[in-house]
């Protein structure tokens, strides 16, 4: 105690606590710089991330000779023939067809019927030595994320349920989809299978998405997609065991949609592109290109999507089928849930990850940047506060129901924005609203209002963003790092301060914000795609990015661009001219209550 | 009662019964979330109870009711959902009241007497607590009335509702004894009639409930020795989910020994300010109790507004408020990520019971350590002079 009492009295002699108050502003714009150096500069030196390995014993990936060889390459064969002349059908000839095949082998099959996402052919096989509680979905839907018939991917899935259909070991039952495509019609089965499905198999513990697009006996490496949708990832155990299996026999793995080039590049860039293309695809997941695995995140179902690439290569279509029969033979094993504490994680490469004690203070100091700059703002407000108590609650009044009203606002343009799809009008309002400091208006803030909005928009954001800091860490660092700008704005006095906090507020408005960076980052995200696409992604998939930006962000954004109106400036000098009696009706106060 | 004071008492009857009658979805909800429902408070629990009374079956044999059998038999009187929440939000709007009253009678001149009313109206963790239907509502009441009728004098009044604060949930039994120092004669009449007071009520239970003592354990044994262990925001469940089966009926005892041993000490240290100690004790018990909800939480934060000269002594008040915040953002969240996705783990959760505790410590030292300082100035706040309070 006694060293703890020094200490302070140290610190209180140094000045220590006006002069870290006086520094409040650079605090928060180091703090800020120090969460994007810690996640993209730090996390990717040697040394700092960890080699995989499999947590859970049970699993035991690859220890098992795989037998999706010779024996089955004629079955396949003709299984994609068949579905070659499927491609032209409409999909109900398609799916009897198919459920036929099936019903040879020996599954059950059901259509889930859905108007208006279409129908899902699935097929459930039960297990010979499980109790019938647990199950593991093998999907292919009929039309693959980029649109192309997914003719190996269907032929694949129906060669391998007949092949699983003969071995006696399976203890869990599988399950076999068929959807029409990756987004909404496999979620709407999923979804379909958690609620009000006659032909159930069970809990589904995992999920395997297979996409083989074209006739090619040959390919040349195995892309892995994990990231789910709100931020949930599945299991690493599964990633692991996939990427293990994979490279058992003998392929290379891509993860995320890393170009070809870029597999095996072990060096410190290689890495850090890698993470950040993986917090990306984190961050978008739902919005970019969905490949399948997005469609089960949820429901406490771990899934991957593995994709064979490549027209020509080493490697042929059986070889793909021995993935996922080697990570059903791992998953079967499995007698419990998968190992907790392996659901927060970064991969750098595929056996390269860090976990979430190592990457969350990244997002972390995002919030800290904006509860920083929220408490500066606080102390300098109070400061301009006028005397008088009445004034000062007319300020905090003020205060508070222009935050209420940007929250109602932001509440209202998303739900708005959810009908009536005009991107172009959003941008152009965002783009209109940025304008407010060199509005020439009559109305002038004053500096304490000023200070007081900003503060308050940025707890808020600090708020949120603490909020999504372990639901969708992604998402937290993505909207920390793209609002981080915020924190510059100064008080409009001056044209020239308006001008330089126009160019902020546009740059930090979460509409073009996010245009712009889909722009630079996304190709696939061209001009205002994004927009339609977080849309979508909620109606189709249930994505909640789309709300998380317009409740999240919006709100402090707009009291923001408020708190730039033009201020009026010198309110503070009169002030200080008045005396400071703030202690005289305490004390008459103090005596009362004793 | 002026207009301002009647203003907020009217504000506080609509905006609960308009929440419950609008949003009846929203009762649902928060009944079933552990922040604001714990076994001993479900509104869930309490209809079940009802029904059970109704059709004449014995309430406390299936496990399920946690209630006093008298409250049973009081919300048994209410057929209609829309009179149950009339009468959850004329309970609340009467400790607004009451909150205004105690205000009143310290004459405060800075603070002017609806302001206590009008933050306790707006404050969210009370709203929902009440929103939700939690009988925390009834205990809390009771709590009020007990204090405010401590404050002008009239003890006989006092007495009862502490009893009634007692029977409903047991651990306000303990606020007795800074109830004491703050009724400054009549003390032996004052713990006889709680005594008395509270045998009634619990031979009256005794007589409804068909004659068997078996509401005791049921009410008060689930409440001391934590038989249901179910998450909520306290430091408990944690604790005994962990603990090997051999050393738990020692930790509970001393978890309970945790609750009341607080409570004479800092009766004691104030009791030239009693209504501070009173608050003290209220904040140590939310602190400790076993099945806490934000709905405490929020009822102790009303008190703080009176502290109105020591708030140039608090020093973590930014803290405190900041934990508060993040407490009641995170705390669904990682439950949520807990039981719901399955990803995070009991650990998260009980981290932001952590937090709230913390939160409520913070409270508590910024308390004490305000009132000691402001002895120590002899009354008169002198905020340039810096101690270390260690």
């Amino acid at each position: 105690m006694a060293l703890i009492e020094r200490l302070q009295r140290r610190a209180s002699d140094w000045g220590l606590l006006p002069r870290l108050l006086q520094l409040l502003p650079r605090l928060a714009i180091i703090s800020g710089i120090i969460g994007f150096a810690w996640l993209a500069v730090y996390l990717p030196l040697e040394g700092e991330f960890r080699r995989t390995y499999i947590s859970e014993n049970a699993l035991m990936p690859s220890q098992a000779y795989s037998y999706f060889r010779e024996t089955e390459w004629n079955l396949l064969r003709g299984y994609r023939t068949q579905v070659k002349d499927l491609v032209n059908k409409h999909s109900d000839e398609r799916n009897g067809i198919l459920g036929s095949w099936l019903e040879e082998i020996g599954v059950k099959t059901a259509i889930h019927h859905d108007p208006e996402n279409r129908d899902t052919l699935y097929g459930v096989w039960n297990a010979p030595r499980g109790d019938g509680t647990e199950a593991m979905v093998l999907a292919a839907p009929w039309f693959n994320g980029d649109g192309e018939f997914n003719i190996g991917g269907v032929a694949l899935a129906t060669a391998l349920t007949r092949f699983f259909s003969r071995w006696p070991l399976w203890s869990k039952n599988i399950i076999v989809v068929f959807s029409e495509d990756t987004r909404a019609s496999l979620s709407s089965w999923c979804h379909a299978y958690h609620n009000n499905l006659d032909l159930t198999g069970g809990s589904i513990e995992s999920a395997v998405v297979l996409d083989y697009p074209g006739t090619n006996d040959y390919f040349k490496y195995v892309e892995i997609f994990y990231a789910g949708l709100n931020g949930e990832l599945p299991n690493l155990d599964l990633v692991n065991v996939a990427v293990h299996v994979t490279e058992h026999e003998g392929m290379k793995v891509s993860l995320n949609g890393a170009p070809e080039s870029e597999i095996g590049e072990d060096d410190y860039p290689g890495r850090m592109q890698k993470m950040l293309l993986g917090i990306r695809k984190m961050a978008l997941a739902g919005v970019q290109t969905c490949y399948g695995n997005e469609a089960f995140s949820g429901y406490r179902i771990q899934s991957i999507v593995l994709r064979a690439r490549g027209k020509e290569g080493p490697f042929d279509i059986t070889t793909f089928g021995r993935v996922p029969e080697a990570v059903f033979r791992s998953v079967n094993n499995l007698l419990e849930k998968f190992h907790q504490s392996f659901f927060f994680y970064l991969l750098l490469a595929p056996r390269y990850f860090v976990s979430i004690a190592s990457y969350l203070p990244a997002a972390v100091a995002y919030s800290a940047a904006f509860i920083l700059a929220s408490l500066d703002n606080f102390l300098k407000s109070n400061k301009h506060l006028p005397m008088g108590a009445n004034a000062a609650f007319r300020i905090s009044l003020n205060t508070a129901t222009t935050f209420v009203g940007s929250f109602l606002a932001s509440f209202f343009i998303s739900q708005v924005f959810l009908q009536w799809q005009k991107p172009l009008a959003l941008v152009l309002a965002s783009g209109l609203l940025s304008l407010i400091p060199l509005f020439p208006t009559d109305i002038k803030l004053s500096l304490a209002q000023s200070h007081q909005l900003k503060s308050i928009a940025f707890s808020y954001l600090s708020v949120v963003l603490t909020s999504l800091l372990v639901v969708n860490f992604a998402l937290a660092f993505g909207i920390g790092l793209l609002a981080f700008p915020m924190i510059f704005l100064a008080n409009t006095v001056s044209p020239r301060t308006g001008i330089k906090n126009t160019a902020l507020l546009v740059l930090t408005n979460p509409f073009i914000c996010s245009c712009l960076f889909a722009n630079i980052f996304e190709s696939q995200l061209p001009n205002l795609e994004i927009i339609s696409r977080l849309i979508s992604a909620w109606k189709e998939l249930g994505c909640w990015t789309w709300f998380l930006i317009c409740i999240g962000w919006l709100p402090a954004w707009i009291t923001v661009a408020i708190s730039s109106l033009p201020a009026v400036f010198g309110q503070s000098v009169v002030d200080k001219t008045k005396p400071l009696d703030v202690d005289t009706d305490a004390d008459a106060d103090i005596k009362k209550l004793q | 009662m002026n207009l301002r004071e009647a203003q907020v008492v009217i504000a506080c009857v609509a905006s609960r019964f308009g929440a419950s009658t609008v949003f009846p979805i929203l009762q649902h909800q928060l009944d079933k979330s552990v922040e604001f429902s714990t076994p001993v408070t479900s509104y869930r629990s309490l209809q079940e109870g009802v029904f059970l009374l109704r059709n004449d079956f014995p309430l406390y044999s299936g496990g399920v009711v946690h209630h006093a059998p008298l409250l049973v038999a009081l919300m048994s009187a209410f057929n209609n959902e829309n009179m149950v929440s009339l009468l959850y939000a004329c309970a609340d709007a009467l400790v607004a009241y009451q909150l205004i009253a105690m205000a009143r009678s310290f004459n405060n001149s800075s603070l002017p007497s609806w302001v206590p009313g009008a933050l306790y109206v707006i404050n969210p963790l009370v709203l929902l607590s009440s929103v939700s239907k939690s009988s925390i509502v009834f205990s809390n009441l009771a709590i009020s009335t007990a204090l405010l009728t401590a404050l002008q004098g009239n003890w006989v009044c006092s007495a009862v509702s502490i009893a009634v604060a007692s029977y409903l949930s047991l651990y306000p039994l303990t606020l007795l004894v800074p109830l004491l120092a703050l009724l400054r004669d009549h003390k032996l009449k004052t713990v006889s009639t709680t005594a008395v007071t509270l045998v009634t009520l619990l031979l009256s239970s005794y007589k409804i409930n068909d004659g068997s003592w078996n509401y005791l354990f049921s009410t008060y044994g689930v409440i001391i020795t934590f038989s249901k262990i179910i998450p909520n925001l306290g430091l408990w469940w944690y604790f005994f989910v962990e603990l090997f089966e051999m050393f738990i009926p020692f930790f509970k005892a001393v978890f309970n020994l945790f609750v009341v041993s607080c409570i004479i000490p800092f009766s004691l240290r104030f009791h030239k300010q009693p209504f501070y100690a009173f608050v003290l004790c209220l904040c140590w018990i939310t602190l400790t109790k076993s099945y806490p909800t934000l709905g405490d939480g929020g009822f102790l934060l009303s008190f703080i507004p009176f502290f109105k000269p020591l708030y140039g002594y608090f020093r973590y008040s930014v803290i405190s408020a900041l934990l508060f915040i993040h407490v009641t953002v995170l705390s669904p969240i990682f439950y949520h990520l807990w039981v719901d996705l399955g990803s995070g783990n009991s650990n998260f959760f009980y981290a932001i019971s952590l937090v709230y505790a913390l939160g409520l410590a913070t409270v508590l030292v910024d308390l004490v350590w305000a009132m000691l300082r402001i002895e120590y100035d002899k009354g008169k706040p002198n905020l340039n002079l810096k101690l270390t309070p260690i």
